[in-house]
């Protein structure tokens, strides 16, 4: 082979070596960038699933809680009514049967009030109607009166309207840790703080009772946690469930006000039902 | 014994061993890589047939006439089953019967089948098969596996072909030229070198391909 047909063929074969070396690093470079693509694609698409289930599963939950309150209200309430007027139109000659009778009437009464007062709590337009603030202050006092708990409420910072899908959704959580809070803790203080910052919405719930285990190692929340931390999930908001045995226990929801997922991206209706 | 000699009894070595590791992997694969491990039995066999031409003969054109159209069928017959679009497999169908068809008319006519090496054919078969290795990167890109690229025996696989369609389409392309111009350049050394790449690549890939249907089988 002569000299310079050996330097073409060096020259040659060197230029397509790189070539062929150089499209295979291209194609993994390509492909893994398309791989990575193709992951974060599936990742929104399940996320945008579990939130359409997650909303599924609240919406049918207030619809149930929506139809009990509308039949506390337009039925049972109505029956004790009934009940209270016919007490009130039973002639008794003896003054025991009187104050029975007005004991009575004053328990079927309290019955009334204490069914409205459910009917209204469970009720998603009642909620919606009065905002979080007014609607957790009401709540506040049924539970002072009832002398189960002693709850104080804290507001900090200037009331602003978070939506009242998201309002109720924070409603619901709330409801959730006081339920939780009344079977089991054995709590005798419950504290709400409300903290309105520009930037930033946190919901504080503490109480004073027995606590329990949380963390990693603990193999599963119950399903009122699990609820709770579903339904901060959903409009976008972190909730963080902090107890230990005899340390009470402390649930805080943070949201960004101006990441509320349910109300920007203006695929979803504003209100459940 | 001369380098070249050397470089020829390793080069069946290695053809050798691809061949008993296709055997070893053969009930581990699937269809695909069953026909890779098929060709790769066929080139030892026809490398052993060439060797014995050379003695006989003096000269391995006739052996050659067999490897080129037999390796290019079993090629396509992997890249057949891989495609999956079915016009592509049909158009490697028709190829595959079209290839078989001119390298007899070939071997009868054009390019003596005992005195001329089938260029011809080797130059038609290692484009196709450019053509088609460069198709299968495209049918990857648009459906990215989750398994990582280089677990991947479909990736190792094609790069493989691709490699040796290129690299040995232009080494033809560069022995023509020299006997057009009458100048003669000695391109054996680069010959073996894309066949030994070329080789560790196709073993690479029934490797891959061995565990990968093992992954399968052990998710059940």
């Amino acid at each position: 082979m002569q000299r310079d047909d050996l330097e073409l063929v060096i020259l040659s074969t060197t230029v397509l070596f790189v070539l062929v070396i150089g499209f295979i690093v291209y194609f993994v470079v390509l492909y893994r960038n398309r791989q990575l693509k193709n992951r974060q694609e599936q990742e929104a698409l399940q996320s945008a699933f579990n939130q359409e289930l997650l909303k599924t599963q609240i919406e049918i939950q207030e619809q149930t809680l929506t139809y009990i309150s509308n039949e506390i209200h337009d039925n049972i309430t109505q029956v004790l009514s009934f009940v209270k007027l016919n007490l009130g139109l039973v002639n008794s000659e003896t003054e025991t049967n009187k104050k029975k009778i007005t004991e009575s009437r004053e328990l079927v009464s309290q019955s009334i009030n204490d069914l409205r007062n459910l009917s209204k709590s469970l009720s998603f337009e009642h909620i919606t109607q009065l905002g979080l603030v007014k609607t957790i202050e009401i709540e506040t006092d049924r539970i002072n009166n009832s002398g189960l708990l002693d709850a104080s409420l804290i507001i900090e910072g200037e009331i602003y309207t978070l939506g009242e899908q998201c309002e109720l959704v924070l409603f619901r959580i709330f409801q959730e840790a006081l339920n939780n809070t009344l079977k089991y803790s054995k709590a005798k203080l419950f504290k709400i703080n409300l903290q309105y910052n520009a930037e930033l919405f946190n919901l504080t719930l503490e109480d004073d009772g027995i606590g329990f285990l949380t963390g990693p190692n603990v193999k599963s929340d119950g399903l009122g946690l699990r609820n709770m931390k579903n339904r901060a999930a959903l409009i976008g908001a972190d909730a963080i469930i902090d107890s230990a045995p005899g340390e009470g226990c402390h649930i805080k929801v943070t949201l960004n006000p101006s990441k509320l997922r349910l109300y920007t991206d203006g695929v979803h209706q504003d209100r459940f039902s | 014994m001369k380098p070249i000699h050397l470089i020829e009894h390793s080069y069946q070595i290695v053809l050798l061993a691809v061949a008993v590791i296709g055997i070893f992997l053969y009930k581990k694969l699937n269809e695909q890589f069953k026909i890779l491990a098929l060709s790769a039995i066929g080139s030892f066999l026809v490398n052993v047939a060439s060797t014995l031409t050379i003695k006989i003969l003096g000269t391995n054109a006739p052996a050659l006439h067999v490897e080129s159209p037999m390796l290019y069928i079993f090629y396509a017959l992997v890249y057949y089953c891989l495609f999956t679009s079915k016009n592509l497999k049909a158009a490697i169908a028709i190829s595959i019967f079209l290839v078989s068809l001119l390298a007899i008319i070939n071997a009868v006519t054009f390019q003596p089948f005992l005195t001329t090496f089938p260029t011809y054919i080797d130059q038609l078969t290692l484009a196709i098969l450019a053509l088609l290795s460069l198709l299968l990167f495209r049918q990857m890109l648009l459906a990215p596996s989750t398994t990582p690229l280089l677990s991947q025996s479909i990736f190792w696989y094609n790069t493989a072909i691709l490699f040796y369609a290129t690299t040995l389409f232009f080494i033809s392309a560069l022995s023509n030229y020299s006997l057009a111009y009458g100048t003669y350049m000695d391109l054996t050394y680069l010959w073996y070198v894309i066949l030994f790449i070329f080789a560790i690549l196709l073993t690479l890939s029934l490797l891959k391909a061995s565990k990968e249907n093992q992954r399968i089988h052990a998710k059940g």
